[in-house]
């Protein structure tokens, strides 16, 4: 599944949209230390992390996306790196969990 | 001059009740230490206490808290002068959530004078994040004249490496601190835009009671403490 076909089936609000990569699976977590050792290539990123070092992140584990939770909101600063990677940045209004089940839903 | 810059009183909840404002000195007096910082999380509320202690005693002090952003990253604020150090304390009261402490799970926060009477309770929880990021943190130190210090940078807790992945590039921080020179060198490795000469190291014990305080074992020349507090921020 594309990401755009991801966002038209969960319905989560478009920050970015940059490239239109595969979405292979799903990585939740908010340690970031975490996140850059266990995350795989192609994984739709769900966190409530907000801070710049997030792009950097997404970008070395080649995630396809970033999904804001829980009404965190990217800084500006944030979506304009974003926008320097291609990456695009996602906002779900639910919590982790739910947001994780939507994504279940969708067929990632 | 040798240092220990990272200490809890009584006031952090986690902190074991002995670390009263004239134990501490005197126990930097017994390891022959010659200049300490009391950091405790997230309130200045007994800086007033030892500042009177360390100055009877004849022991230098700088004057901080270990604050937690809203990432639980831990950086502490030091100052060389009380009263800006206190003048942080409206700005945390701002930014503290209210939680309650329940001193049965998590400890008592005493606030203690030079003779280490009680003389007040801390009822807020103080080991919560604040509602400011690292970056806000850091502007509230330095509009309050004080340094930003990443503390512990390599722990697996509340650390900017294990919170946030790596220390960012363009973070106006003052200093790092790690908990011994091997440290230093992995932070170093990990980090090639960090320049070991342009940064400002501290190796400190982050004690939780009396025995854990330093030793005679970590120094700066006083030249270079000096000039860290005159460096405008």
């Amino acid at each position: 599944m594309k990401v755009t076909e991801m966002i038209e089936k969960t319905g989560f609000k478009t920050v970015y949209l940059g490239e239109d990569r595969e979405v292979a699976g799903v990585y939740c977590g908010d340690l970031l230390s975490w996140v850059m050792g266990k995350g795989q290539p192609e994984q739709a990123w769900i966190t409530v992390q907000s801070h710049l070092n997030v792009i950097a992140v997404a970008v070395l584990r080649e995630f396809s996306c970033i999904v804001l939770a829980e009404q965190a909101e990217f800084p500006e600063e944030v979506i304009e790196r974003a926008k320097n990677e291609g990456l695009t940045l996602l906002y779900s209004d639910l919590p982790v969990y739910e947001t994780a089940v939507r994504l279940y839903e969708a067929g990632v | 001059m040798f240092y220990d810059l990272h200490m809890h009183s009584c006031l952090s909840p986690c902190a074991e009740d002995e670390m009263t404002p004239t134990n501490i000195v005197n126990m930097a007096l017994i390891k022959e230490l010659d200049l300490i910082a009391l950091t405790d999380h997230n309130s200045t509320k007994n800086l007033p206490g030892i500042a009177k202690a360390a100055e009877r005693a004849g022991l230098r002090m700088l004057y901080g808290a270990e604050l937690e952003s809203s990432e639980e990253v831990h950086v502490l604020a030091l100052y060389d002068d009380l009263e800006q150090a206190l003048s942080l304390q409206p700005w945390l009261d701002e930014h503290l959530p209210f939680i309650p402490n329940d001193e049965h799970f998590f400890g008592k926060e005493e606030i203690r004078n030079e003779n280490d009477e009680l003389i007040g309770t801390e009822n807020k929880l103080l080991i919560i994040s604040l509602d400011q990021d690292l970056e806000e943190c850091i502007e509230a130190i330095h509009a309050t004249g004080g340094k930003a210090i990443l503390a512990h940078v390599l722990d697996r807790k509340n650390s900017i490496t294990n919170q946030l992945g790596f220390i960012p590039e363009g973070l106006p921080y003052d200093g790092l601190e790690v908990k011994s020179e091997l440290q230093r060198q992995q932070v170093l490795k990990s980090h090639p835009w960090i320049k070991e000469e342009e940064t400002f190291w501290l190796i400190d014990s982050d004690a939780h009671q009396l025995i854990d305080i330093s030793e005679r074992v970590n120094s700066l020349p006083s030249a270079e403490l000096r000039a860290m507090w005159r460096k405008l921020p």
